[in-house]
């Protein structure tokens, strides 16, 4: 191939480099007085304010309660998604009664029931959680469906040849057929719970990650404001790259994995 | 077993038994409200909703918001498909864009985007303009790596026989990258479009502002129960009749079925 110096750009630290220039782009706008400091913070102000806010416990007990919201959500909702997604893949009358309801719900902005939620369970949790359950549900839903409803007929008679029963087939054939779908919805599921659980704490909420970086917006403290969406972005960056992790872990003895390795 | 079983339901015994599920669950949800076993305020009887949503829609409240919601979302999203587009098949043409833009859309990508909303507030003030941004900025990652992998995956065959024929880049671009890539993009499209739609909503129940997401909150704090569910049920007609929409321009466009 060509010279080391596109090998090393590539390499882990090379990858960085792009980031790296852009603080430092960033860096130089602000100190030099192109931007005003108070619209754009300087990275070495917000990176104050990161270790600031790493060191107190606010952030640490809201991000938490974030965290626990949108991974309750998500449990509940991966969960009930994929027993319904099998449900509506083996059977042809349920499937019958419940696409026009999941088809409806799947379009609708899930954020938008967010105002019910208030009305039914009031300011809290149950709101959120619940916008978050509804959000993971229908991607587990519509993705284990699919998986399922594509296991290859093959599969199904060499099962039953090798004496398979009806109740091993679930675990042994169509799971293990729909696993890489169902990792493919949990990622949109993840995407989603980080989102809904946010949005439902900026709309109506006491605590919570969401509410903070509006309470710090509302004050005038933009590096805390900075900062805290900065937290966010990195928790949600290593939530899903370790979701990819467990994919490619769980995943190995599938085709797609020794395609790309 | 479950083969016969699907055949014998038929298309038209399909509609018959989503119909009825529909109807199922309106019924049900009469006659609870209707029963007295919810309360009005949690659970307006769904005649009652229709009565309302005829009322917003009459007054042209209804309308007015679904437009000033719909234009922000499309503008927002025009604007992420005149940048992603672009930028995407330009990355998979040029591996030192690549380079610069991957670590960016890597981190961009799975971050909740509705957290930058306050950014936005305070660069692009509190009115429209900060909401098309976000939903720009929102709908962007998902058009700009869809348009990144179709011009990537585009066959290296039709490429070099274009080259040797001597096609320059520029003709090359629209003659060969852009068809062969167009039904991915498409796909890209079709994903980021509920995006714009969730983003707009969102944002607009977050900060106000005027359009659906706005008034849906504002009736929401004055109990305006069956306000909430017309306007609900509104954003769920809209959501699935633009998918459908989407549904029928990819079929029509697609002249081939993916590269």
């Amino acid at each position: 191939m060509r010279a080391d110096r596109t090998s090393l750009l590539w390499s882990p630290v090379g990858r960085v480099l792009p980031l790296v220039l852009i603080g430092l782009l960033w860096q130089a706008a602000s100190t030099s007085g192109l931007i005003d400091p108070a619209f754009l913070p300087s990275p070495v102000r917000v990176g104050t304010a990161i270790y600031d806010l790493l060191a107190g416990r606010e952030i640490r007990d809201n991000l938490f309660i974030t965290l626990w919201r949108a991974g309750l959500g998500l449990a509940l909702g991966s969960i009930a998604g994929v027993w319904l997604g099998l449900m509506m893949a083996r059977s042809p009358v349920f499937r019958a009664y419940a696409t026009p309801i999941v088809g409806g719900t799947y379009s609708l902005p899930k954020s938008a029931l967010i105002p019910l939620f208030i009305l039914w369970f009031g300011i809290g949790t149950a709101t959120s959680v619940c916008a978050v359950f509804l959000s993971c549900l229908l991607p587990m839903v519509v993705n284990t469906a699919q998986g399922v409803t594509s296991t290859p007929r093959v599969l199904v008679w060499g099962a039953e040849a090798f004496g398979t029963r009806p109740r091993a087939m679930l675990w042994r054939v169509y799971l293990p057929h729909a696993l890489p779908n169902i990792f493919a919805g949990l990622r949109v599921a993840l995407g989603f719970s980080f989102v809904l659980a946010i949005s439902s704490e900026m709309i109506a909420s006491t605590n919570g990650i969401g509410k903070l970086i509006f309470m710090y917006g509302e004050n005038g403290a933009y590096d805390y404001m900075f900062a805290a969406i900065a937290c966010i972005v990195v928790v949600a960056f290593v939530a899903d790259r370790l979701l990819l992790m467990l994919t490619a872990k769980s995943l190995r003895w599938h085709e797609s994995a020794q395609r790309s390795t | 077993m479950t083969a016969t079983a699907t055949k014998i339901v038929s298309q038209r015994g399909l509609f018959a038994r989503s119909m009825v599920s529909v109807l199922t669950i309106i019924v049900i949800w009469e006659a609870v409200a209707r029963a007295g076993l919810a309360s009005p305020l949690f659970l307006p009887p769904f005649t009652k909703v229709m009565a309302e949503w005829w009322a917003v829609c009459a007054d042209g409240s209804l309308p007015l918001d679904l437009a000033v919601s719909l234009s922000r979302a499309a503008v927002g999203l025009c604007l992420a498909t005149a940048i992603g587009v672009p930028l995407g098949i330009a990355m998979a043409r040029s591996r030192f864009l690549h380079w610069l833009f991957d670590p960016v859309i890597a981190l961009a990508f799975p971050s909740p985007k509705i957290a930058f909303l306050p950014i936005f507030i305070l660069w692009f003030g509190i009115y429209s303009f900060s909401k098309i941004l976000l939903v720009a900025f929102a709908c962007v990652f998902p058009i700009l790596i869809g348009s990144f992998a179709a011009a990537s995956s585009v066959n290296r065959v039709l490429i070099w026989s274009a080259a040797s024929l001597g096609t320059s880049r520029l003709r090359m671009l629209f003659r060969i990258v852009l068809p062969a890539a167009w039904p991915r993009i498409f796909a890209a499209l079709r994903v980021a479009l509920p995006v714009s739609l969730i983003t707009t909503f969102t944002a607009e129940m977050v900060s106000g502002g005027g359009g659906m997401g706005a008034t849906l909150m504002y009736s929401q704090r004055f109990f305006e129960s069956p306000t909430v569910f017309a306007y609900i049920l509104t954003m769920l007609g809209v959501g699935l009749l633009l998918d459908f929409i989407m549904l029928k321009l990819q079929a029509a466009s697609a002249w081939s079925t993916g590269a």
